[in-house]
């Protein structure tokens, strides 16, 4: 008996073996075949410190892999997603002008259901490793769709609030305080409009603490009863929109415009997906040093964002060393910190080895960012399918 | 002949350009889209479209924002060219003109939305809040700061436009031929040159028109949002992630264009009614029915626009080299060169593109409307198919028409150059090139030429160096105006250049969505600045030019004859 199970685990761990020499030589080869590549990597170009980490990834990949790394800069990631569609009008099936995208939920969702990407890929690179699968469920549910390794796990996010502690020393920690807040200060609280992302978030947020089943909204919205479910939520807008900024005639378009209203004091509370948003935006010298951010009692909602290879990509292996690259944890490190970009590592912290570890460990934070501890409390993305529901009430209801 | 031929050849690949484009946006419209699996036509896009609960409402602000905007930025440059032709002041005005052209709109609505906004200049300049008042001062759902806007940005284009054809209208006779008759000087403009001036700015007009209809960035930044304008809504359709949205998104674009056709004809008939309706009044012989004091009145709304506009540019100033500038402080609390010093290398390269664009698709265009206008004037003026197709670029809504040329683009292996961007800029600036040139150039007095031709037998030197010589001002005056246009282009370089090409202009799109300002005014200033310095050069060479080129023919005969001297002494 035990010299079976020896010869089994003999035989599983020759395979295993032979698997990783597979994959390393698989890996080799797709170094060699990437080797004087360009990578066209279509990411959102709109904020500076964005642009230049990806700068500094670029000359790094160049040195250690010989691949070319070119960043295009997008205004919103559906204009990629529309260019891989013309293209494929076009009949081009293997010349797209695309290699590599960043995205999550609704682009990820409308590319892998079209059947316009490149994969799977992303759970054979070799720094996959140091991802731990269930440590989060979107690590391989963006937004309830399979991720199935069509695309690999670049960052995480997650909502925080951001105030100045000299005008809102005591901020509003629940969807029924910020209504109370809003109805003691009129014109001082709003939300970028839906169904730009951070608006659409902020209508899944207040959903979520609004409804006692919560458990609903990992469903397909098909299969609730979205009128009943989402009642709660209308209420309180309808409370909230006549005591909001500009009495609800308008809403900020983006997070940083919201960022910017804050400053201006035209209002008193600003949120962003990105969790070290109030320390750059200090350092910029666009907040001032007495903003600082922090978190619902409940939790904030939190995804994770991707990278993705379409299925018409020129340099297919280019880009899946971009990728690899992106999941380092040399890139991951970097991009942590809050003076670079700030974004949350994907990698798991005991998967690391004890250098690494202690690396991320002796990061600094920005003076107004929160720790991970702090960011603990997370509340998970609804199902995909909940966005365009939750969009066309809103619109149906509040914009015209 | 040959003129004939290439005259024939423009229009057809321009024609079958636009037929690309059009069936692009069309065939959508109606549910086919093999790419992704679209391929049974039907009606639904145009039921989504017209139950989609913006649709009503936001068609309604498109007609009151674009129409009254257009209305009154004609009647304020008809006033100030009335009010003030003797004047000094018209002198002042007309050097505003060129920076005002050249600032991009978007970069003006920046400034405006800074000037206007509760936080903004003019309440911490004129009162006294601790923290902005939540007022609706922008973005109102009335389309007040959006039509504000929009004259501000087309006041200056008209006026542009009816001081450059007055040359051709004997202004300065009719006016003296009035007043020695007894009329006052409103009355001989309202009864004899305006009546005169709008046919020939009909098209500059119905192009202020079609821009206010459907611009996007402009009604972005400053426009109201819940709901917005039309072409915003469509605009937002076709940039969502569900595909699907694409074909109510096609339906809306095509929508668009119908509705531009019909208001085009509305504004047409009602100008035809005023016609016949001030025929009998016209030629009453009243000496003085209309006080100048009214265009007077009109006219200096205009110092609004100029005073808005130089606060605008003022601001951009000011946030380029802005470290800290907060709630209620009327200048910056500190200052920093960083912003310029960080993005040089950047700056560079996105200026020599903007410049290569710009500059080589207006040559190609200038050279294009010459072209057909002088096939035109062979034929004796006959309005030409071409006359009818040039609206098209600029009716057609970008967002829709460039997702059809997009496919040809990428089809033809061009998608991603500098020959594809190019195209595109020559197709958009085109007609305002050729609309700017067509009435000086048709009102063009031939004899000038034809007694060159008799004097000389040199047909082709004496176009080159009497016609064309003789109309340098409208022909600098269509490469500026093409010029701007082609730096303000976004989507077209985007979409033609495949994300690959970028301009001062794709990355102050860019950014602007980022609300840095900071950032932003710089681009908007360097972007605004060769637009500028071209309508400067437009407006000053002409004047200049011919004392300059016999200046520097005399100078060069002198030092010849001198050294020539020089040599015979020695």
């Amino acid at each position: 008996m035990v010299t079976y199970i020896m010869k089994k685990l003999f035989a599983l761990s020759m395979l295993a073996i032979s698997v990783n020499s597979v994959y390393a030589s698989d890996w080799q080869s797709i170094l060699d075949e990437a080797k004087g590549q360009t990578v066209h990597f279509n990411a959102w170009g709109g904020a500076e410190n964005i642009n230049d980490y990806i700068e500094w990834a670029g000359n790094n990949i160049q040195e250690k892999y010989g691949v070319t790394l070119k960043q295009i800069k997008l205004v919103d990631t559906a204009d990629a997603i529309g260019r891989v569609l013309a293209e494929k009008a076009a009949g081009n099936e293997n010349d797209g002008s695309i290699d590599l995208i960043w995205l999550n939920g609704e682009n990820f969702r409308s590319l892998k259901d079209n059947n316009f990407l490149y994969g799977p890929f992303s759970t054979t690179l070799p720094n996959y490793r140091y991802i731990d699968e269930a440590s989060n469920k979107s690590l391989t549910l963006d937004f309830g769709t399979p991720v199935d390794g069509m695309e690999a796990p670049w960052g995480k996010a997650q909502v925080i609030f951001i105030h100045d502690t000299e005008i809102l020393p005591n901020p509003p920690r629940s969807m029924p305080e910020l209504l109370a807040y809003a109805k003691a200060n009129p014109g001082r609280i709003t939300y970028p409009e839906p169904p730009q992302f951070l608006g659409t978030t902020f209508l899944k947020q207040a959903l979520y603490e609004l409804i006692e089943d919560k458990e609903l909204l990992s469903q397909p919205v098909e299969n609730v009863d979205f009128k009943t479910v989402t009642k709660p939520l209308w209420t309180y807008l309808n409370e909230l929109h006549p005591v909001t900024w500009r009495s609800g005639t308008t809403y900020p378009a983006s997070s940083e415009e919201m960022i910017r209203l804050l400053d201006d004091q035209e209002i008193d509370l600003a949120f962003s997906f990105d969790t070290s948003a109030a320390s750059v935006q200090i350092s910029k010298g666009n907040l001032s040093d007495t903003v600082r951010s922090y978190i619902f009692d409940e939790g904030t909602i939190s995804n994770t964002h991707f990278l993705a290879i379409p299925y018409n990509s020129t340099a297919t292996a280019g880009a899946q060393v971009v990728a690899n690259y992106f999941l380092s944890p040399e890139a991951q490190l970097k991009k942590q910190d809050s003076e670079v970009w700030g974004d949350l590592t994907v990698l798991s912290y005991e998967k690391l080895e004890k250098e690494q570890q202690a690396l991320f460990d002796a990061q600094e934070r920005g003076m107004a960012t929160l720790t991970l501890d702090n960011l603990s409390n997370s509340i998970p993305e609804p199902h995909s399918s909940w966005v365009k529901a939750l969009e066309n009430e809103w619109r149906l209801r509040y914009a015209n | 002949m040959s003129l004939k031929l290439v005259n024939f050849i423009i229009v057809l690949s321009i024609s079958v350009f636009m037929l690309i484009g059009i069936l692009g946006i069309i065939a959508p419209a109606f549910h086919y889209l093999p790419a992704i699996g679209a391929n049974e036509i039907s009606l639904d896009p145009w039921k989504e479209l017209f139950l989609a609960p913006e649709f009503i409402s936001s068609i309604i602000l498109t007609l009151i924002s674009g129409v009254t905007a257009t209305f009154l930025s004609l009647m304020i440059a008809f006033s100030v060219v009335a009010a003030f032709y003797d004047s000094k002041i018209l002198s002042i005005f007309r050097k505003s003109l060129a920076p005002i052209l050249a600032i991009p709109h978007a970069a003006i609505a920046i400034g405006l939305l800074f000037l206007l906004s509760p936080s903004g200049w003019l309440i911490r300049l004129f009162t006294t809040f601790e923290r902005p008042p939540n007022w609706i001062t922008i973005q109102d759902p009335y389309t007040l700061s959006l039509i504000f806007a929009l004259v501000v940005k087309e006041t200056p284009y008209l006026i542009f436009v009816i001081l450059a054809c007055l040359p051709q209208l004997k202004t300065d006779e009719t006016l003296k031929v009035g007043r020695s008759m007894g009329y006052n000087v409103a009355t001989i403009w309202q009864k004899i040159l305006l009546p005169m001036i709008y046919p020939l700015i009909r098209l500059p007009v119905f192009i202020v028109l079609a821009f206010s209809l459907t611009v996007v960035d402009l009604a972005l930044i400053i426009g109201p949002n819940t709901p917005s304008t039309f072409a915003v809504t469509i605009f937002r359709w076709f940039k969502d992630a569900d595909l699907n949205e694409r074909f109510s998104a096609s339906a809306g674009a095509v929508f668009l264009m119908l509705f531009i056709f019909v208001i085009f004809i509305i504004w047409e008939l009602a100008y035809r009614l005023l016609y016949f309706c001030s025929k009998k009044k016209l030629t009453t012989g009243n000496r003085s029915n209309l006080s100048q004091s009214f265009f007077q009145l009109l006219g200096s709304l205009y110092f609004f626009i100029l005073i808005s506009v130089i606060l605008s540019s003022i601001i951009l100033l000011l946030w380029s080299f802005a470290k800290r500038w907060r709630f209620p402080d009327i200048l910056p609390s500190t200052w920093s060169f960083r912003n310029i010093e960080r993005n040089i290398t950047l700056l560079n390269d996105l200026s020599f593109n903007t410049l290569t664009i710009a500059i080589s698709s207006n040559i190609i265009a200038l050279i294009i409307s010459l072209a057909l206008l002088e096939a035109k004037r062979q034929q004796s003026c006959k309005k030409t198919l071409f006359d009818r197709l040039i609206y098209l670029p600029i009716l057609l809504p970008q967002v829709g028409f460039l997702f059809g040329i997009q496919i040809l683009f990428i089809k033809s292996g061009i998608s991603g150059h500098f020959l594809s961007v190019i195209i595109l800029h020559v197709f958009y600036t085109l007609p305002y090139v050729y609309l700017t040139l067509h009435s000086p150039y048709l009102a063009f007095n031939q004899n000038y030429l034809v007694q060159a031709c008799a004097l000389t037998h040199k047909p082709y030197k004496s176009f080159l160096q009497i016609k064309l010589a003789m109309l340098k001002a409208p022909i600098f005056s269509a490469f500026a105006i093409g010029f701007s246009v082609s730096i303000a282009q976004y989507l077209p370089t985007l979409i033609a250049g495949n994300g690959l090409i970028n301009t001062l202009t794709t990355e102050a799109v860019t950014l602007a969505s980022s609300g840095e300002r900071k950032l932003v005014s710089l681009l908007a200033l360097i972007q605004a600045f060769f637009p500028l310095i071209v309508f400067m050069l437009a407006i000053w060479l002409p004047k200049v030019w011919t004392p300059a080129r016999l200046a520097l023919k005399h100078y060069l005969y002198m030092r010849f004859s001198d050294s020539h001297s020089y040599t015979i002494k020695n």
